[in-house]
């Protein structure tokens, strides 16, 4: 690992601007030697096969491993076996590579308070809250009982597809009559005005591709990891994708007239290539001409999205939505962890990053209505990007939501922020007039937040101190859960030749997933989503600078970040992984995608190879804040 | 009862380093929550708490590692393990080279069956993804480690179906032909339940006339009705019962097969006759302390009943899973025991 930091660092010099990444390395070491004395004492060995644990605690993790076992094994013998695999089945379980931890959470369940008789409802149906069994390090697993499908999921022949589409939602004939809705303040569309130095980014094609300080680098500890699921072990094939390395690593050094012939040959091997690595190679290639020839951007230009290409942008990401599981794990994930952390509360508010059409809102509506004691009162704050034609397609889904959100009962309210970046925003904005913050908290109901960033904080990376500022705002927000969903690739670090190589892996690895699994959505669910990916591809690839916005980085790059700058990690729990795993066995079809569990978050993949990450996080100590204990 | 189980801890606690106790400890634990009574596994919460790592071309201690798709129709995976291929230092292998042959010596060509009792792990398991890597270390060669489907899912014949299918694939894959031959020289070799599939997967090529250069068992999974001496003297004292033996067998096997089946017991009743097959040769590792030895002995008198080769290196103060971890003699001299075998036989 070091080695790579240090190149890293010289490179930045040589771009000729410490700047913020100077300051930040400085920190980073700092932490570092705080970070490794305490990583001294984890032992090696396990730590090789997956397991974190202190040497100095082995004798007493050992200690905990027998009694448990002897708690286990005395209920065995008393044949209480039904007795015992009920508790089993009940008990969520995580962080698994945390043994300590795992066998408490095992131990407090055997020894806790008397199991249910064995003909209690089903392990998923919701349990009464128990506050006293709340504690800050673990959810507790009685909270962690309701689910979004609770209704559904036991009965395999009905399809919970419901829980993820606009469809059912009554027709809505969206007036434009504000007073119709049945929330109490005017739904708002706060456009944030952008301060001096960002109306410059609003054009976004207006200067070439450079290899400016102002970038930010990856987090230095840069997953070296490249994993690859390899399906073609074709003669052609590797030809193809041997020429586009070869292509990019010409590229790399400069010789444009050796790329140029590179890039003409591929598109002659791609041509005799069938399915995902035909598409893949050609956008690959594309995306490799525009950095060579550079052309002058144009509004639209693909990779370098404009100002008008915003509505299309969110009609493929919809598309993407549609064709394969992954936005859909993500979402149902991230609504998961939410919900567990609305938990007793009857003042909810979401922050959601990116907005789009709403997607994600639905299923977690649903699922709070059907909370034992009844749904919350609910609030929405969405922040979009500015539209070019002044259509307020924030405001339209604020509008379907409360008209869903009226069908099944849940007080609902709505607000959208226009941004051009999140950065733009303030604490002020998000916690509004209708918050509780600042104390006083005795004769109002308490309101807790949750912020939801599906794929936008990697675009922070694009401008230095951008990802800083926006985790500032979260922080101040005190959100009692943060849910990050990126990609989960390294497409932000080392040179040029490196990340295409990564990204040629992860995308082909994409497209492979989409052209092998179920499919659901139609053909033209598949070709629009190609093309949402070929765009971010030819981000990666052809862009530099402020405009190469797809930043993607690997989620223990993510957990270097926000554990730097105050957040620590709520793990996602063994329930959200079965229910994760058991959707996509009848979403999917296909065999091939696997959902994984790392250090408390979870990723699903294709194949070996993952893909989408989300994790769940929140403000470290704030537990020990007295407005949320309950 | 509490008490006794109290006495097999201290004695399995001496017989091995506590990181070792807790690491397989840990895993007894979450196994027996995962094995229902009724048959059925909890596939969910295994997957969760499996510790899994992914493939890395980037070359680590030398070796490197890439998945590929063996068989669409059954997502047949395996990782293939390999040395790094002669680029420059820390520079990633361009995919071609790691489709070259290794070296232009003969190396071997390890088909590996990961252990699990046929229902646990993955070829992406984090412990033996590092067994994995650990032989290409030991004498340069190739692994191909294969994500057989498993029990109680996929019953038997599936575990040796696949193994058969990864033969073939690694036979008719030309980067790993050796030198002038146009074959590899293969090995099959696995721990515990893939011990098992090596031998079956063996008998498959004997009959078949795939040459093996040959076969290596580690701790492998064989049983019986017959409850044998060592079954009753060691049940539950070294992080394995009869008990739940007899649950994975009840997984794997066929319904309503006992484990005279000849898929458990081959040199049983039900077995079928090596004599006169050109089956290779067999090194069989057991360890001391393992509850099944006496399985596993009678299996090597078996291979030798029937006129083959085997050499039983028997380490009695070893316990299952003395190889996932580098930290005692047993791990060090069986290495060595393998690497010797190998290159005896390449």
């Amino acid at each position: 690992m070091e080695p790579m930091k240090l190149q890293r660092e010289r490179q930045g010099n040589l771009r000729g601007g410490r700047g913020w990444y100077g300051a930040a390395a400085e920190m980073e070491s700092e932490k570092k030697k705080a970070a490794m004395a305490e990583d001294s004492d984890v032992d090696e060995l396990l730590a090789a096969l997956g397991y974190k644990v202190r040497s100095s605690n082995m004798a007493d993790i050992a200690q905990k491993l027998e009694q448990a076992e002897m708690a286990m094994g005395s209920s065995v013998v008393a044949n209480d076996d039904a007795l015992f695999f009920q508790l089993a089945a009940d008990t969520v379980h995580y962080n698994p590579s945390d043994i300590s931890t795992w066998v408490d959470n095992i131990l407090s369940e055997l020894n806790g308070p008397p199991p249910p008789p064995v003909s209690s409802p089903p392990p998923n149906a919701p349990a009464p809250l128990d506050p006293q069994k709340r504690h800050p390090e673990a959810l507790p697993s009685d909270a962690a009982q309701s689910s979004i499908t609770t209704v559904e999921l036991p009965l395999p022949t009905r399809r919970p597809a419901q829980v993820y589409d606009l469809e059912p939602l009554p027709a809505v004939n969206v007036a434009r009559a504000r007073g119709r809705f049945a929330y109490s303040s005017d739904p708002q569309m706060d456009v944030v005005d952008p301060s001096p130095r960002d109306s410059k980014r609003i054009k976004f094609c207006s200067s070439p591709p450079s290899s400016s300080s102002s970038t930010t680098d990856a987090a230095t500890s840069t997953a070296s990891n490249l994993p690859a699921v390899v399906v073609d072990t074709q003669e052609a094939g590797i030809c193809l994708v041997h020429a586009l390395l070869a292509c990019a690593e010409a590229v790399e050094q400069g010789n444009l007239q050796a790329a140029d012939a590179l890039v003409k040959q591929i598109t002659v091997l791609a041509a005799s290539q069938g399915g995902a690595m035909r598409k893949v190679a050609a956008y690959f290639a594309e995306a490799l001409a525009r950095r060579i020839y550079r052309p002058p951007p144009l509004g639209g230009v693909v990779g370098c999205p404009s100002f008008d290409s915003v509505a299309f942008d969110d009609m493929l990401h919809a598309h993407f939505y549609e064709s394969c599981p992954y936005l859909k794990f993500a979402h149902f994930t991230a609504n998961q962890a939410i919900l567990e952390a609305f938990a007793g509360f009857r003042r909810v508010h979401v922050v959601d990053f990116g907005m789009r059409q709403g997607l994600q809102w639905p299923a977690l509506l649903q699922a709070l209505a059907l909370r034992p004691g009844g749904p919350p009162s609910f609030r929405l704050t969405g922040i979009g990007p500015p539209q070019p034609d002044n259509s307020d397609a924030l405001q339209e889904v604020g509008w379907k939501l409360a008209q869903f959100a009226e069908t099944i009962r849940v007080d609902f309210r709505y607000r959208g922020f226009v941004a051009s970046s999140l950065a733009d925003l303030e604490p002020s904005m998000l916690l509004g007039k209708n918050s509780d913050d600042c104390g006083g908290a005795e004769k109002e109901e308490p309101e807790v937040v949750a912020v939801n960033s599906v794929l936008e904080l990697h675009r922070l990376l694009a401008r230095p101190g951008a990802l800083e500022k926006v985790l500032g705002t979260i922080r101040a927000v005190r959100p009692r859960i943060l849910t990050v969903v990126e990609q989960e690739a390294n497409h932000n670090g080392g040179t040029f030749h490196e990340r295409f190589t990564e990204a040629l892996r992860y995308y082909s690895t994409m497209f492979d997933s989409m052209e092998g699994g179920g499919k659901s959505g139609g053909e033209r669910d598949q070709v629009m989503s190609e093309l949402y990916l070929g765009r971010q591809i030819c981000n990666v690839v052809a862009c530099e600078g402020a405009e190469r916005r797809e930043r993607h980085e690997a989620v223990e790059q993510w957990r270097e970040r926000l554990t730097g700058a105050g957040f620590e990690s709520v793990p996602i729990g063994s329930n959200a992984f079965k229910q994760a795993s058991m959707l996509l066995a009848l979403f999917a079809g296909g065999d091939g995608y696997r959902v994984e569990e790392k250090d408390g978050s979870l990723t699903l993949g294709w194949h070996t190879r993952p893909l989408i990450a989300a994790s769940a996080w929140r403000v470290a100590a704030a537990a020990a804040d007295s407005r949320f204990a309950r | 009862m509490a008490g006794s189980n109290e006495i097999n801890a201290n004695e399995s606690k001496m017989a091995v380093p506590l990181n070792t106790w807790v690491l397989i400890s840990n895993f007894k634990l979450a196994y027996n929550m995962l094995r229902r009574p009724d048959g059925t596994f909890d596939r969910h919460l295994a997957e969760f708490l499996d510790r899994k790592v992914s493939a890395n071309a980037t070359p680590v201690n030398g070796v490197v590692s890439f998945d590929v798709l063996i068989d669409r129709s059954h997502n047949l995976l395996a990782r293939i393990y390999r040395p790094a291929p002669a680029t420059a230092a820390g520079s990633v292998p361009l995919l071609t080279d790691l489709y070259q042959p290794p070296s232009t010596d003969p190396f071997p060509v390890i088909i590996f069956f990961h252990g699990g009792s046929f229902a646990h792990s993955s070829s992406n398991s984090a412990i033996y993804d590092s067994l994995c890597r650990r032989f290409v270390s030991l004498c340069d060669a190739v692994v191909i480690s294969v994500n057989y489907r498993r029990a109680p899912e996929y019953k038997y014949p599936c575990a040796y179906d696949d193994g058969w299918a990864a033969l073939n694939w690694a036979s008719a894959v030309p980067w790993l032909h050796n030198g002038k031959e146009s074959k590899p020289r293969v090995f099959l070799a696995g721990d515990s339940s893939g011990g098992n599939i090596a031998h079956h997967v063996a008998v498959r090529a004997a009959e078949s006339g795939i040459e093996i250069a040959g076969n290596i068992l580690l701790n492998s999974m064989f049983g019986g009705n017959h409850r044998t001496e060592s079954e009753k003297r060691l049940d539950g004292k070294y992080f394995v019962t009869i008990q739940d033996r007899d649950w994975y067998w009840k997984a794997y096997l066929p319904e309503g097969a006992d484990r005279d089946h000849p898929a458990c017991n081959p040199f049983g009743p039900n077995g079928v006759k090596l004599e006169g097959l050109p089956f290779t040769k067999s090194l069989v590792i057991v360890a001391g302390l393992d509850l099944v030895q006496d399985w596993q002995l009678a299996y090597a008198e078996g291979l030798k009943k029937a006129g083959h080769f085997v050499k039983v290196v028997y380490r009695e103060q070893a316990t299952i899973g003395f190889y996932l971890l580098p930290n005692t003699n047993h791990f060090y001299e069986v290495m060595d025991e393998i690497k010797e075998f190998i290159q005896a036989n390449l």
